[in-house]
């Protein structure tokens, strides 16, 4: 299913920040779309992303996330026609300190079946995981994420408006963050579509930050749909604000496993 | 000339295309039909938490079974309650294009609220069918998605096989959506999916006896989907496929049906126990494509089919040598797609075209034509040619001969030759029978010159 493999993985920064807490984000660059991974299948990417100009200095014992290469592995298992469960593995390299782990979630995800016949695809994620705090101060997070999507002709619209919640760090009294997510591509042909990303970080939902202190980062991606196994996705990413990271590029390669399981379907 | 109609795109049923006139005045009580059939709204149970809402044939699904013979023949008065038009085309028949039952060849349909007679003489013999021709496009209420379709049985001299019992098994899938396929287009899926109207464990069970031989006639009415069938312990014994007897009965373990194809065969009851005839992919079996067997005296829970091989070969089925025919004309008939957007069905084309913009064959009348269905496409087509059957020649490079069909899977990458014989003059439509590939432009007109 074609967008099983281009939008299933996915989705926005963790924790990219407070107002008043730094953090290193960028490690899982993506738009989630609402399908899941079919049952008995495996869906394995390795998000890949450079920041070519971002934060030089630390903060409050964060490390700088100029010059930062962070890749992600996320394993995602789908569990019945409507459920699935994806884990990731977080780490960062950068000079002079070699590969670093920085964390582990766990995301389970439930979607409205096709079955439903809904004029738009739905699901809801939610995102439990430990980050180290040399990488981001708020070690202990959560993150509830809605997921719609709408697929017409050649034209494809996602939306995410995820809402996060710091369990353990200095943003714990800070309540509930915004960080919406969207994309929107066009198929030029079967193979290559193209299109634009957003993700950004309001801060707390009761008490947005000023446009000065929200990260907005806007990323031009394109999606190649080679064949039905594999799911490539890359970008360039512009941050405008004071708060985000100037430049970043991503990327994503993965590669389903259906475990000889469609084998005759 | 095709005719005006044959150019025009395929409409979802409205007016674009001729109607019969007079709805009203061919009810004559002096000359009554052999049947009727009336078109109407339903609701229909396909389990008891299971009700769906849709069009079919007298009330019931599958449509009544009509036993006709071969050479009588047979009138039959169709009454459209419907509030749109609608068409019975007669598949499998060779009968003349007015009363075929496509629009493309001239056929014309039955208005909303009207009725007509159709009168043919049954030919060839064997299993057919009845259903509905008209188009669905996104609509997924309209077309094969419906409950219009039944069996047609033209019974002929030639005795089908001694057999104890007749059993009529009519597959079909309900509740349909549209899911992103591993293509990259739109494809069609099914929420439920039933053999004679009923999902799994809601039908009365096939009653048999140890040692009976027993004549399943299965059809697969689906709109969309091949079907794989299989009863645990048993082997089939196939006699005939699309109605037409085969030159080998060779014993299988399964049976493949893509959309439209039909196959007879006996199974010797030779161990008694109660099972699951039904899909063998569990997939459709747990959306309730099955029904059960029941020997006598045998109780316990039904026993499904294990992990089970789906491979099937035409073949098998054919004579060992090749067809000694040469042909008169080849007709290459290329089979591709054309992307229209991952959220978007594909668009189909033969030989570079759609519908209504392909070329038409040309048929030349008692000559043999060597049909070369070439499908470089990613997915498989049952194909289907009106008025006429085929005879399979080769399939991926190797020869057979003796297996005459009207509908033939080309899959995917791989090409099928087969011979027609040009015997039965008038339009003659030509198409894949996957309902949203025929919508979407996989169809051509054969002529005769």
């Amino acid at each position: 299913m074609k967008y099983l493999l281009l939008t299933v993985a996915a989705a926005g920064m963790f924790v990219l920040s407070s107002q008043t807490a730094h953090a290193q984000g960028n490690y899982e660059i993506q738009v989630y779309g609402a399908d899941t991974v079919p049952p008995h299948s495996t869906m394995v990417e390795l998000h890949s992303n450079y920041t070519a100009d971002g934060q030089k200095r630390f903060i409050d014992g964060v490390d700088p996330t100029n010059h930062a290469e962070h890749e992600t592995v996320e394993i995602t298992q789908g569990i019945n026609g409507w459920s699935e469960v994806g884990f990731y593995i977080f780490t960062s390299e950068q000079s002079g300190t070699g590969v670093q782990w920085v964390g582990d979630h766990i995301r389970p995800r439930v979607r409205v079946p096709d079955s439903w016949r809904w004029p738009v695809g739905v699901s809801v994620s939610t995102e439990v995981g430990y980050q180290r705090a040399l990488f981001s101060p708020d070690t202990w997070t959560w993150e509830i994420r809605p997921i719609v999507d709408k697929t017409l002709g050649r034209w494809y619209f996602a939306v995410n408006p995820a809402l996060e919640r710091t369990w353990h760090g200095p943003d714990v009294n800070l309540g509930i963050g915004f960080s919406p997510a969207a994309k929107f591509s066009y198929d030029f042909t079967r193979q290559i579509s193209g299109g634009l990303e957003y993700y950004a970080d309001y801060g707390s939902i009761t008490n947005i930050a000023s446009l000065h202190n929200q990260q907005q980062q806007f990323f031009p991606a394109i999606d190649l749909n080679v064949s039905p196994k594999w799911e490539i996705n890359f970008g360039v990413g512009i941050g405008p604000t004071a708060a985000t990271d100037h430049w970043i590029i991503k990327g994503i390669v993965g590669r389903r496993f259906d475990w000889g399981r469609n084998k005759g379907q | 000339m095709a005719s005006a109609s044959a150019l025009l795109p395929r409409p979802s049923g409205a007016a674009a295309w001729p109607q019969a006139t007079s709805p009203n005045s061919l009810s004559s009580p002096i000359n009554p039909p052999d049947f009727t059939i009336e078109i109407g709204e339903l609701e229909w149970e396909l389990s008891p938490k299971k009700k769906i809402r849709t069009s079919a044939y007298d009330g019931q699904i599958p449509g009544r079974l009509l036993r006709v013979t071969e050479g009588n023949a047979v009138t039959i008065e169709i009454l459209n309650k419907l509030d749109r038009p609608e068409i019975v085309h007669w598949h499998g028949q060779w009968i003349p294009s007015d009363v075929d039952g496509a629009m493309e060849e001239g056929s014309p349909m039955i208005p909303a609220g009207g009725t007509t007679r159709v009168t043919f003489t049954p030919k060839p013999s064997g299993l057919h069918w009845y259903h509905t021709h008209t188009a669905a496009h996104r609509d997924l209420k309209l077309g094969l998605y419906s409950g219009q379709f039944g069996m047609l049985l033209v019974e002929g001299r030639d005795h089908p096989g001694n057999y104890d019992q007749e059993q009529f098994l009519v597959l079909h899938d309900w509740e349909p959506y549209f899911v992103n396929s591993d293509d990259g287009s739109q494809m069609v899926n099914y929420a439920a999916a039933t053999i004679n109207g009923r999902m799994l464990g809601h039908a009365d069970p096939i009653q048999v006896k140890a040692g009976q031989r027993v004549l399943f006639h299965v059809l697969n009415a689906s709109a969309t989907e091949p079907h794989w069938l299989s009863l645990p312990g048993h082997q089939f014994q196939v006699i005939a496929l699309d109605g037409r007897p085969v030159p080998t009965r060779a014993n299988v373990d399964i049976l493949r049906l893509g959309p439209a194809e039909r196959i007879s065969a006996i199974v010797i009851m030779n161990t008694p126990g109660v099972y699951i005839l039904g899909e063998a992919r569990g997939a459709f079996r747990d959306v309730g494509m099955g029904t059960i067997v029941e020997y006598a005296n045998s109780v316990g829970k039904p026993q499904s089919v294990p992990e089970i091989r789906l491979r099937w070969d035409y073949g098998q089925f054919g004579d060992s040598s090749p067809s000694s025919y040469k042909p008169d004309v080849t007709v290459p008939l290329i089979f591709t797609s054309h992307f229209e957007g991952h959220g978007a069905l594909a668009r189909w084309r033969i030989n570079g075209k759609s519908f209504p913009e392909t070329d038409p064959v040309i048929l030349h009348e008692g000559f043999r034509h060597r049909l070369v269905f070439n499908n470089p496409s990613t997915d498989d087509h049952p194909v289907h040619l009106h008025r006429h059957a085929f005879e399979l020649v080769s399939i991926r490079g190797a020869a057979t001969s003796g297996i005459r069909k009207d509908v033939v899977i080309v899959e995917a990458g791989s090409t099928v030759e087969a011979d027609l014989v040009a015997d039965n003059p008038g339009n003659t439509l030509f198409h894949c029978h996957q309902q949203d590939h025929m919508d979407a432009g996989f169809m051509a007109l054969f002529r005769y010159v």
